[in-house]
């Protein structure tokens, strides 16, 4: 048995204590959590979205890839649905942005029957090179954008469109 | 091009290339049941334009949905759109609808009917396919009229 008997005092302080800093830790921990919480995210501009095309089954010829991501504008909050060109070079995986650097339109891999091997807007009839260049003579004045690639796990992740490093 | 005003700023810029405008229309039911149709038609009928907008964004405005009721008269609101939409600078009008009395009956000759599927019990991946392949079948229809004229 012990000898240091707890006086009703020593109990109750000790009690008010412990309550008293729970509730203190309850308080400061979201606040300091929140106050670090910026440093901790991972910046947005480095994110890589996955997609569900397998890496070794590209080819040299431009196939279309979507991916999801969600985008919030004011209250519409939706979730966007992106496409990409995407072919191989030698080792290399080019990913180009369809989005005509025209007006904004789509373009689509060899639609136009008389340019089999071009991107081709609806549009206005723009026309692209494979690489993204535009055509001289078609409306567009500027090579298709480029997305950021890295594969993981055989699959292909798609970072930021950058401007065409191709042409 | 969405009716909001940063591409209305581009459309002003860039008038002689957006030559065509888009008009959902959009019919809205006022009991019960005819409140759900009228939901999963307007559901399916902007995502579609929404996808349009998307893929011809450098050619086509896309306008404010119009809307009418049941009771509506429909005759005086066709001649009333198609007399202010006149006014604007557009060389090609297409009103897209669910309704098939707009075309049917004549009101408005060139409404181009799309069947409504409902979308509400898709999946993503099956809503953007079904999607697409209904924008795959107006296609035809807008180059048609482009290149026509």
């Amino acid at each position: 048995m012990s000898k240091s008997r707890v006086s009703r005092r020593q109990f109750l302080n000790y009690t008010l204590m412990g309550v008293g800093g729970f509730m203190a830790s309850g308080m400061l921990m979201p606040m300091i959590r929140f106050a670090v919480d910026p440093v901790l995210e991972a910046g947005a501009a480095g994110d890589y979205i996955p997609t569900s095309q397998k890496v070794s089954e590209l080819t040299e010829e431009p196939v279309r890839v979507d991916f999801t991501y969600d985008q919030v504008d004011g209250w519409y909050e939706s979730e966007v649905t992106g496409t990409a060109w995407v072919y191989k070079e030698g080792n290399q995986i080019v990913a180009l942005s369809p989005v005509c650097k025209h007006l904004g339109c789509t373009v689509n891999w060899a639609s136009d029957k008389e340019h089999p091997h071009q991107f081709y807007c609806p549009c206005h009839g723009g026309r692209y090179e494979k690489n993204g260049k535009n055509v001289p003579g078609t409306p567009p004045t500027g090579p298709l954008d480029e997305f950021d690639v890295k594969e993981q796990d055989g699959l292909l992740y798609l970072g930021a469109a950058k401007p065409n490093t191709l042409v | 091009m969405n009716w909001t005003a940063r591409d209305m700023d581009l459309y002003l810029q860039q008038s002689e290339y957006i030559d065509t405008a888009v008009v959902p229309l959009v019919g809205l039911g006022s009991e019960g049941p005819g409140m759900k149709q009228s939901a999963s038609e307007t559901e399916f009928l902007m995502n579609l334009t929404a996808f349009l907008e998307h893929q011809f964004k450098g050619r086509l405005m896309l306008l404010p949905p119009f809307t009418y009721l049941d009771k509506s008269d429909k005759a005086r609101l066709a001649s009333e759109w198609e007399a202010s939409i006149a006014d604007m600078p557009f060389k090609h009008v297409f009103y897209l609808t669910t309704d098939q009395t707009w075309s049917a009956e004549g009101i408005i000759g060139d409404a181009i009917w799309i069947p409504s599927i409902p979308l509400e019990h898709m999946d993503k991946k099956l809503k953007q396919s079904v999607l697409e392949d209904q924008v795959r079948q107006i296609i035809p229809v807008l180059t048609a009229r482009w290149t026509g004229n």
